[in-house]
C-alpha cells in the first residue's frame, strides 16, 4: 500500500568487490542469499540510471553484475540506480608512479583485512568499519585534489539520488549496497537526512 | 531476515514435474515441499497440461493455487485461481508470480492478458458505447498522476514487478495504486482495469 505514514527503513550494506568471489564467507552468494533474505522493497545499487535503463552492467560493479541484478530479476525487489557515474573507488589511480605505488600499497592492505573480516557482519562492523575508515582516508590523501573532489562529488550525488527515492516511495525498506570504501563517506551524507528516515544495521531491516 | 517460501508442484507429466521442480528449487528464497506437508506449502504451482487440470487436488487452507497455462488453455479455470502465468515466461518472472500469489494477491502473465482482453471484449461487445464513454471519462478524472500513469503501463502488458522497476517504485506500492485506482473506475481485477484503458484511448493495446 502507499504509505505516507510511517518513516522509510534504510540499511546500508557494505561490499567488497572482487573479493566476493573468492571462497570466503562473504562471496557472492552469500551476498545474494543476504539481500533476498532481507527482501528489501528498494534495494539503491551502484550503477547509473543511464546503464541500468539500458541494461548495460558490462561497467558496473562484481556486486551489481553477479549478484544483485540477479536477485532483482528473481525477486519482488526494485532495483533504484544510484550511482551518478560509472567510476568506481578502484578507478582512481593516480598518475605519479609514486603516488600509484602508495595506492596499490593501501589497497593490497585493505584486502588483506577484507580477506581477515571474511564474513559480512564483521565486514559491516565497527572494528573492520575502523580500519577500512583509516585506510581509505590515507588512500585519499595520496590522490589528486581533482580526485578527491570527483569522489566527494559523486558521493555526494548518489546521498541525493538515494533521498530522492525515499521522497518518491516513503515507508518502505530500503537497502543500499555499496563497496565498503563508500560507507564512511555515504553515511555521514545520510545521517544528515536522518529525519527522512530510520537508518538501522542491515540485519535488522 | 525473512523464512524460505513453500512451494508444491503437480499437474503435468512426471518429468513435467521434475523439471519443474527443480527450476523452483533453483529460484532464491523458494524451498519445494510436498502438498501434504505440514505446514502446508505457501503455493501450489500446477502445470495445466491436456487432462491434468482435472487431477488438480483439493488445495489446503493458506495454500494458493498458480496455474501454469498457454494461451490455448487459459480460459476454462477452476474456482480459487490466484495466479495464471504463461509457459511463455522466463523463469526468473515464475518466481515473481509465486511470490505475489503467496501475498495474497492476483497474477495474470502479459502475454495472457492479451487472450483474455479479447474475451471480455466480445462479451462486452453489446454494451451501450455513449453511456460508458461518460462514466469511463468522469472515473479517469479522479485518477491521480501516478495511477494514470501506472494503469497505462498496467495497459501495456507490464507486470507489477515491471510497472514497479519502471518507475522505480516498490512492488507494494504499486499494488496500492492498483487498489485505488480499481476502486476509482470501479473494476476488479486487472484485466478489467487493462481493458477499460484500451478501450478509452489511455494506452496503446498490448501486442
Amino acid at each position: 500500500m502507499m504509505n505516507t505514514l510511517t518513516r522509510t527503513r534504510l540499511a546500508v550494506l557494505g561490499t567488497i568487490s572482487d573479493l566476493h568471489r573468492e571462497p570466503l564467507a562473504y562471496d557472492l552468494a552469500r551476498l545474494r542469499s543476504i539481500v533476498t533474505d532481507l527482501a528489501p522493497d528498494l534495494l539503491c545499487a551502484e550503477i547509473t540510471r543511464e546503464a541500468w535503463e539500458s541494461s548495460d552492467l558490462s561497467l558496473a560493479s562484481l556486486e551489481v553484475r553477479e549478484a544483485l541484478a540477479l536477485v532483482e530479476a528473481a525477486t519482488d525487489i526494485v532495483i533504484v540506480p544510484v550511482a551518478s557515474t560509472p567510476m568506481q573507488y578502484a578507478g582512481f589511480v593516480p598518475s605519479e608512479q609514486w603516488r600509484r605505488k602508495l595506492v596499490h600499497r593501501f589497497d593490497r592492505l585493505l584486502q588483506w583485512g577484507q580477506r581477515k573480516a571474511n564474513r559480512p557482519e564483521v565486514v559491516n562492523g565497527v572494528m573492520f568499519g575502523s580500519f577500512c575508515h583509516t585506510i581509505c582516508a590515507l588512500t585519499e590523501m595520496i590522490w589528486t585534489a581533482e580526485d578527491r573532489a570527483a569522489w566527494e562529488a559523486q558521493n555526494k550525488a548518489m546521498a541525493e539520488n538515494i533521498l530522492h527515492a525515499v521522497q518518491r516511495d516513503p515507508g518502505r525498506r530500503m537497502l543500499v549496497a555499496v563497496q565498503c570504501q563508500r560507507l564512511h563517506r555515504l553515511l555521514p551524507l545520510l545521517h544528515a537526512s536522518a529525519d527522512m528516515f530510520e537508518i538501522v544495521n542491515y540485519q535488522a531491516l | 531476515m525473512t523464512q524460505r517460501l513453500t512451494v508444491a508442484v503437480g499437474g503435468g507429466c512426471l518429468l513435467d514435474r521434475a523439471a519443474l521442480s527443480a527450476l523452483v528449487s533453483g529460484l532464491p528464497g523458494l524451498h519445494v515441499v510436498g502438498l501434504d506437508s505440514d505446514p502446508p506449502p505457501r503455493v501450489l504451482v500446477w502445470d495445466v497440461s491436456a487432462g491434468h487440470l482435472a487431477e488438480l487436488p483439493r488445495l489446503p487452507p493458506g495454500t494458493a493455487l498458480l496455474l501454469l497455462v498457454t494461451t490455448d488453455n487459459c480460459s476454462a479455470l477452476p474456482p480459487g485461481v490466484a495466479g495464471l502465468f504463461s509457459k511463455d515466461e522466463t523463469p526468473e518472472a515464475l518466481g515473481i508470480a509465486i511470490r505475489q500469489v503467496a501475498r495474497g494477491e492476483q497474477y495474470l502473465s502479459p502475454s495472457l492478458a492479451l487472450a483474455l482482453l479479447q474475451h471480455q471484449r466480445a462479451a462486452s461487445s453489446s454494451v451501450d458505447p455513449t453511456a460508458l464513454l461518460s462514466a469511463a471519462g468522469q472515473a479517469l478524472s479522479t485518477l491521480t498522476d501516478r495511477e494514470r500513469e501506472i494503469l497505462t503501463l498496467l495497459a501495456e502488458g507490464l507486470s507489477n514487478k515491471a510497472i514497479a522497476a519502471r518507475l522505480y517504485l516498490s512492488v507494494r506500492t504499486v499494488e496500492g495504486h492498483l487498489a485505488n485506482l480499481y476502486t476509482r473506475l470501479g473494476v476488479h481485477s486487472r484485466t478489467e482495469a487493462a481493458l477499460f484503458a484500451i478501450r478509452y484511448n489511455l494506452s496503446t493495446p498490448i501486442r
